[in-house]
């Protein structure tokens, strides 16, 4: 089964992108751990072991497999889904954990990828030139279930970031610009009902984010001491383990949502700009993949696990520097959690299975 | 092949050339979106870490510091001899860290029950400290008492943001001894700040305001420490990151002598007016006192709407220092000038006699001597020790107003005496020129006869009378009166310290000086004396009455009779012992009456005090009770 292409076609630009941001990962893990008082950093670095092993693992199988079995990802994604609102844990307001023994599985994590999954396939098998509004209702369906069910949760980022994969993988698939234009002019319709529909802590947030000094103990005080945690880390950073934002707990959530913070504030701007350019490679690979793929499946599911990967990135870092809304989406690999690193891992798993069979149609 | 076998199971589709192309093109979009969205981060770290970088780290300190003042204890304020008149005690101050407060209102609601404080006084401190920044802690209430501060320590846990602080607060052992020389300390207010009175104080710093206290603010301040702690979010101290210690402030040494200043203060009772009380031969102040007094602790804590009334009442005027910043009229103590004047200028010799039959004729006018019985023929000598007018009308015309002033102005009369203290008036002495000046109008000889006998134009200060007997008694040298003995730093060090300051010497000779001071002598010592009351068994005292009218009286009335403020005010001038004066008084009695009957008594209590205290030997007269003309004083005003 294993061509010796295999190897020959192993991204390591992928691959050591993905090592160097799992070691400032770590490294800034010890740091937040410092100052939450629990050791999350030896915790990560297991899962970090486990997502690598993941990540062979979903190098290793043919990738086209993925389109017959898409339909039972979905139904057991909903199913679990279902059931973390039914027999969830809670925490702090929402209800996002299934306690499976060994770990606490976060369904809403895997739903992002088996999105990714799911709608790769559908379009594979629907293959069109160009797609209408009309033809896309199933697709859109089978991303809205799942949404729907991790907003009840709630997890407002989540399910945006479903959206937004639905909509990156329409367009790679290729649809009408007169459709784009006629979804985003709804969309705009549609934003004062939707604003109904959010709960009130998601509403001060997004009230907080437009105006943040309005409030500064409540909503706002995450983004303002979030942007005081980056600013003051200035160009080299205040140094390692002596962030005072962080070290003091001013800075919540410094190993989830903020870790990003933490890392500005002890680096600076040098050490922001190396953990962005490890990311640009990651994506930068992550397109040149979907776009070196022969087939459309293995294009689609390389652009979605990409657009996984640069969402989640967009609205975090988007969050901490007060750019967004606060909206609890992890940064990839860098955020502790071990869903979420590893449906990361299983999508660069992914990534380096599409490229390390892209000779197939030689 | 298996490969396309597997391809066979999967039926895998691939692309065709236009999707390739297609497919191209929507990759190098996703291309430029993820450069373009990196791009945004990266100006945004630019914007927050390099062009903000700066304030966002102070930001950070800001929440990570908090800075505790650590005021320095005050200086001392000590007598002569080192008794301490105002000290320092520890005051407990309730405040609140604006910037640690989420929701001020709610704090207000359980903090201000425990507070025996108006809510209004609180919110007006509250709103005050909205001029400096958050973390600064705001005094709401200071020197709170013990059951209040241990209300508010039980329940701290309930009321983040409250702090108490414990700065040095003042304390007079003596109490209110001398508070118009001393001054009070008050709270730094808003027209301070706007007038930059204080540059190293802050608002909720008690800082001095008057006397002694504002005279020498700077060096009883002392230097402010400061210590920075860090803390984490919850407020919990994490570490003290640097400590500046304060420095006291330095300690001053009056001229004053607690006891003496005490039997001023006795000697006044509760009269209206003031006692000055000077070394001769320096100029060192002994003892000031002006009544009504007030507590200075009144002002430290803040004065409310009823006591304010109280020390603005515009007949007691309790907040002026009669002794420097009210002028009044002489009375015959002025007759001092006037003969130093008259022998000087040889309008008179020792032997020249007028004749006093009770009144003077000027033209229609009649002009009285107080004693309406006449002094028959009267010399120098006993014009002074019986204070006849009639003579010095004689005498004051004969000299006329411009000598007169002349003299006056010698003996620094109409001129500030140079007191370091703020307000001191200058009196009056009139001329022609400023008369035409003032009222344009020519001098009257009327006007000259009024001046003679120190009425009408002519107004002097305690100050400046004790200033002129005390050149009197010293032989002419006219010193500047002052209060400052020495400075001395924390570290025991003299800072600064009394040095006489000889401003002058007036234009009399020795000869006719010794004239006067021989009737000087007489006006105490004389069967017919006017100041018999100021009689001291074993010491020769010397000095001169006076009595001021403060309204025209057509016919002599009894002042007991008038109403009080329309009273004459009382004056005595004196020193003792005659021949070799230790101390030289200046009395005056507002609507007192009599000058010998109503100042006399007072000087002579603070002689004899004084004489005690510089003897060698304890008790100087053992069979005089030291309070016995005091009881005679409370007899009368009863």
């Amino acid at each position: 089964m294993f061509d010796k292409r295999y190897i020959e076609n192993f991204d390591w630009w992928l691959f050591l992108a993905v090592i160097g941001i799992m070691v400032i990962g770590f490294i800034n893990l010890n740091s937040a751990s410092a100052a939450t008082g629990y050791h999350f950093q030896y915790k990560q670095l297991e899962w970090y072991a486990l997502g690598l092993i993941v990540m062979f693992g979903f190098m290793c199988f043919d990738y086209h497999v993925i389109p017959s079995l898409a339909g039972y990802i979905w139904i057991a994604t909903v199913i679990l889904l279902v059931l973390v609102l039914f027999m969830g844990k809670s925490v702090g307001g929402s209800q996002r954990w299934l306690s499976l023994g060994f770990m606490r599985l976060q369904p809403s994590e895997l739903a992002k990828l088996s999105t990714v999954m799911v709608l790769s396939s559908w379009f594979y098998k629907d293959e069109r030139e160009q797609y209408r509004i009309r033809d896309l209702w199933k697709p859109a369906l089978l991303t809205l279930i799942p949404a729907v069910l991790i907003q009840r949760q709630p997890d407002l980022g989540t399910s945006l970031l479903l959206l937004a994969l639905f909509a990156s993988i329409v367009y790679i698939a290729g649809i009408r610009w007169t459709s784009v234009i006629l979804v985003f002019t709804t969309l705009m319709a549609a934003m004062p009902l939707a604003w109904k529909l959010l709960k009130p802590y998601q509403r001060r947030r997004i009230e907080s984010f437009l105006n943040p000094e309005s409030d500064p103990f409540g909503a706002g005080y995450h983004v303002i001491q979030s942007k005081i945690a980056v600013g003051s880390g200035q160009f080299t950073g205040m140094g390692y383990m002596k962030g005072s934002q962080a070290q003091l707990k001013f800075l919540p959530e410094v190993h989830t949502d903020f870790a990003f913070s933490v890392w500005s504030e002890e680096w600076g701007f040098i050490g922001d700009m190396v953990l962005l350019s490890l990311y640009a490679i990651l994506l930068a690979r992550g397109i040149a993949i979907a776009q070196e793929s022969k087939e459309p499946f293995g294009s689609y599911l390389a652009f979605g696990v990409t657009a996984m990967i640069f969402w989640q990135m967009l609205v975090n870092i988007g969050m901490v520097t007060g750019l967004m809304p606060v909206v609890g989406v992890p940064l990839p690999l860098i955020s502790y959690g071990g869903s979420s690193v590893l449906t990361t891992m299983m999508g660069i798993g992914l990534l380096l299975n599409v490229r390390a069979r892209r000779f197939m149609f030689h | 092949m298996r490969i396309s076998g597997i391809k066979a199971i999967l039926n895998v589709k691939k692309f065709g050339p236009e999707d390739q192309g297609q497919r191209q093109g929507l990759c190098n979009g996703a291309y430029i979106l993820i450069f373009l969205c990196l791009s945004v981060f990266v100006a945004r770290l630019w914007y927050l870490q390099i062009i903000n970088g700066a304030e966002f780290r102070q930001k950070a300190e800001r929440n990570r510091l908090r800075i505790v003042r650590l005021q320095p204890p005050r200086g001392k304020i000590l007598d002569r001899n080192g008794r301490l008149l105002a000290g320092v005690k520890p005051c407990f101050n309730i405040c609140i860290v604006r910037k640690d407060v989420k929701n001020m209102e709610a704090l207000l609601g359980r903090l201000l029950p425990l507070l025996n404080e108006q809510e209004s006084a609180v919110r007006v401190r509250l709103r005050a400290s909205l001029q400096q920044p958050g973390y600064i802690p705001a005094v709401i209430k200071r020197g709170a008492d013990w059951d209040e501060i241990s209300r508010v320590e039980a329940r701290l846990a309930d009321l983040p943001g409250v702090v108490i602080e414990v700065t040095p607060g003042r304390k007079y052992p003596y109490g209110s001894i001398a508070p118009h020389l001393l001054g009070y300390l008050g709270e730094l207010s808003q027209a301070d700040i706007d007038a930059n009175r204080f540059p190293k104080a802050q608002p909720g710093d008690l800082v001095g305001k008057y006397g002694v206290e504002a005279r020498f603010q700077s060096q009883l301040a002392g230097i402010k420490g400061e210590r920075r702690l860090e803390v984490d979010s919850r407020m919990m101290l994490k570490r003290v990151v640097s400590e500046k210690k304060p420095v006291a402030g330095d300690d001053v040494y009056l001229t004053i002598d607690v006891d003496l200043q005490m039997a001023a203060e006795e000697g006044l009772g509760d009269e209206v007016g003031a006692v000055v009380a000077l070394e001769p031969s320096t100029g060192r102040i002994l003892a000031m006192a002006s009544t009504p007094k007030f507590d200075p602790e009144a002002f430290a804590r803040g004065v409310t709407v009823k006591e304010w009334k109280i020390l603005n009442d515009p007949l007691y005027r309790p907040m002026r220092n009669k002794a420097i910043q009210e002028a009044y009229a002489p009375g015959s103590t002025f007759k001092i000038v006037m003969a130093c004047a008259a022998l000087q200028e040889r309008v008179v010799d020792e032997s020249t006699q007028f004749f006093c039959n009770g009144f003077f004729k000027l033209g229609r006018r009649t002009f009285r001597c107080w004693d309406w019985r006449g002094h028959g023929q009267t010399n120098i000598y006993k014009a002074i020790v019986q204070s006849c007018d009639v003579y010095f009308y004689n005498v004051g015309l004969k000299l006329g107003v411009d000598r007169i002033a002349r003299y006056a102005h010698g003996f620094g009369l109409g001129y500030r005496t140079g007191i370091d203290l703020p307000g001191e008036q200058r009196g009056l002495i009139p001329t022609r020129e400023w008369k035409r000046k003032r009222f344009h109008e020519a001098w009257q000889k009327g006007e000259t006869l009024n001046i003679s006998i120190g009425q009408g134009f002519v107004l002097t200060t305690p100050i400046q009378m004790a200033s002129l007997i005390s050149s009197v008694a010293n032989g002419g040298d006219i010193y500047r009166p002052q209060f400052l003995e020495k400075i001395v730093g924390p570290d025991a060090k003299v800072i600064e310290s009394f040095t006489k300051d000889k401003k002058g010497h007036i234009p009399v000779s020795a000869r006719n000086l010794n004239i006067v001071k021989n009737a000087l002598k007489g006006v105490v010592q004389d069967r017919h004396g006017t100041a018999r009351r100021c009689r001291i068994k074993g010491i020769e005292v010397a000095g001169k009455t006076g009595t001021a009218q403060v309204i025209k009286q057509t016919k002599r009335r009894q002042s007991e009779k008038m109403a009080w403020k329309y009273r004459d005010h009382a004056w005595f001038v004196a020193y003792a012992p005659a021949d070799n004066p230790k101390i030289a008084v200046a009395v005056l009695v507002e609507h007192g009456g009599h000058g010998g009957s109503a100042a006399a008594p007072i000087a002579k209590l603070v002689i004899e005090r004084w004489l005690q205290l510089i003897s060698p030997k304890p008790v100087l007269m053992p069979q005089r009770r030291a309070d016995s003309s005091l009881h005679h004083m409370a007899h009368r005003l009863s």
